[in-house]
């Protein structure tokens, strides 16, 4: 058994797994995020980040969440209808951060928390990343 | 009684601009409120007007210290979206150049981490070795800070003469382990102003997915060196330091480690370096379409880039930046909580903290 084929038997995640560009992803249906972020505390996997992509077709965002998993990168892609998100940050404080800066860049409301201003000032609309705003 | 202090944005310990609000009791810190975003830039926007050219120079701009770290990483998520496989000689450069840097950022912050315990002549002995890394950098790159070395498929530049930056190295080395390492590892003054300062303990750097020397401080063994090599450090022999105490001595003994094994991994790199070419000579890159991850251990942990491409366009539709600041700085709340104030500015300092990373 390969050292890719372990991961999904070392997480408490069954789905399947895919390589591509650096990047474990994985392709099971249905899944919850705070489940994800619950079981990836569980199997003591590092939370790296959330990337955030405008799309241009009907759903308006994606998100990206990789957690690291003894140096590989596990990733969970999340396609957003709105622009509404469960919060992770009460089950994984790394993600405090990153989730202020996707409220304020793309104007995801993450729910379950407050916000503090990151990078903007207090008063500052959200979304400055979206291509309406910069086009504005 | 308790009362709060505001620190920055202007601040005492370092260049750049941040903020921290303490409530105080006493002498005692009791709670931390960290405050960014007085360097951002919009860099990440900025990079999706920017061809594959263009944008290699935007993004060495991200930080002042780890320029080169930064193309590294977005070079090697590109190459992975175009295919393109650097030689080996170029992954050996990059090594060399890798931790050149991370011993430029290390004596730099080992330097400022003096000065503010108060021990102002070895603030100028790291200094003084600080320009002598730089001088090594300069005779490689031609520059001194932002080096233009990396490009999809390689480097810009050879190491022409190995033989004389290896006896650069050599020497350097010698002076590092003699006038800074000691120091730092055995010195009473700084042993006594630093044990038991700014704990992190080893949960709530696993909380905080806290990375680099800061979570090796803390008992964290994790390097991407090792656990997910890139470049030519798979053919390297090199330790990963971590000490178990979290707090601001261990900070300071992981460092002066590091820079022990950077000095060994460079003498490897140069030893080893195998001839041929340093860039895939492909003068015209054509982009799948989709999105890569790189990451890479820099100076202060791991940086991440995620890019995302249109199929044969010019210019990113997406890169995202994650520095390892953007992750150790909340932590801090957690060292300075019940430490006594005058120890802040040393506590902040113990992360070497890069704000302009940060706020990109």
């Amino acid at each position: 058994m390969s050292a890719v084929e372990t991961i999904p038997a070392q997480s408490t995640i069954e789905g399947v797994w895919t390589e591509s560009s650096g990047v474990l992803w994985y392709g099971g249906e249905h899944l919850s995020l705070r489940e994800v972020a619950a079981a990836m505390n569980a199997v003591g996997a590092r939370f790296v980040t959330i990337t955030a992509h405008q799309l241009s077709g009907p759903q308006a965002l994606r998100l990206e969440y990789h957690w690291d998993m003894e140096g590989r990168l596990l990733g969970f892609a999340f396609p957003l209808e709105g622009k509404a998100m469960d919060s992770i940050f009460d089950i994984c404080e790394a993600a405090d951060w990153i989730e202020r800066e996707v409220h304020e860049q793309f104007a995801v409301d993450f729910i379950g928390r407050e916000y503090e201003p990151l990078l903007l000032r207090a008063g500052n609309k959200a979304g400055i990343y979206l291509r309406e705003e910069v086009e504005r | 009684m308790s009362y709060r202090i505001p620190m920055g944005p202007y601040h005492p310990a370092l260049e750049e601009p941040y903020k921290l609000d303490m409530l105080c009791e006493g002498e005692t810190v009791k709670d931390v409120q960290l405050h960014i975003g007085f360097n951002f830039r919009g860099v990440e926007k900025l990079a999706e007007s920017r061809n594959y050219i263009q944008v290699v120079a935007l993004m060495e701009r991200v930080c002042g210290i780890c320029s080169f770290i930064h193309t590294l990483t977005l070079c090697q998520a590109m190459e992975q979206l175009t295919g393109q496989e650097p030689p080996p000689r170029a992954r050996f450069i990059r090594v060399i150049m890798a931790e050149l840097e991370r011993l430029h950022s290390h004596v730099l912050w080992a330097g400022i981490a003096c000065k503010l315990m108060g021990f102002k002549t070895m603030f100028m002995t790291c200094f003084a070795i600080r320009e002598k890394v730089m001088d090594v950098l300069q005779a490689i790159s031609g520059n001194r800070v932002n080096y233009s070395m990396n490009r999809i498929g390689g480097v810009n530049r050879d190491v022409e003469d190995p033989v004389a930056i290896l006896h650069m190295v050599e020497e350097l080395e010698g002076e590092m382990a003699r006038k800074i390492v000691p120091i730092l590892t055995t010195s009473t003054t700084a042993m006594s102003r630093c044990a038991g300062v700014g704990v992190l303990t080893r949960e709530k750097a696993v909380s905080c997915g806290v990375v680099g020397p800061t979570a090796r401080a803390s008992g964290v063994d994790q390097d991407l060196r090792r656990d997910a090599p890139y470049a030519a450090y798979e053919e390297m022999d090199f330790n990963v330091p971590v000490e178990m105490d979290g707090d601001v001595r261990a900070r300071l003994l992981v460092r002066a480690l590091e820079i022990l094994e950077s000095c060994r991994i460079l003498r490897q790199a140069l030893n080893k370096m195998p001839s041929g070419e340093i860039d895939t000579g492909d003068a015209k890159i054509a982009f799948a379409g989709g999105t890569a991850l790189s990451r890479v251990e820099a100076p202060r942990g791991e940086v991440v880039y995620s890019v995302t491409w249109k199929e044969n366009a010019r210019n990113p539709t997406r890169i995202h930046v994650r520095t390892p600041t953007y992750v150790n700085m909340p932590a801090v709340r957690w060292m300075a909580r019940g430490a006594r104030l005058a120890d802040t500015p040393l506590i902040q300092a113990s992360i070497d903290p890069c704000y302009s990373c940060t706020d990109r």
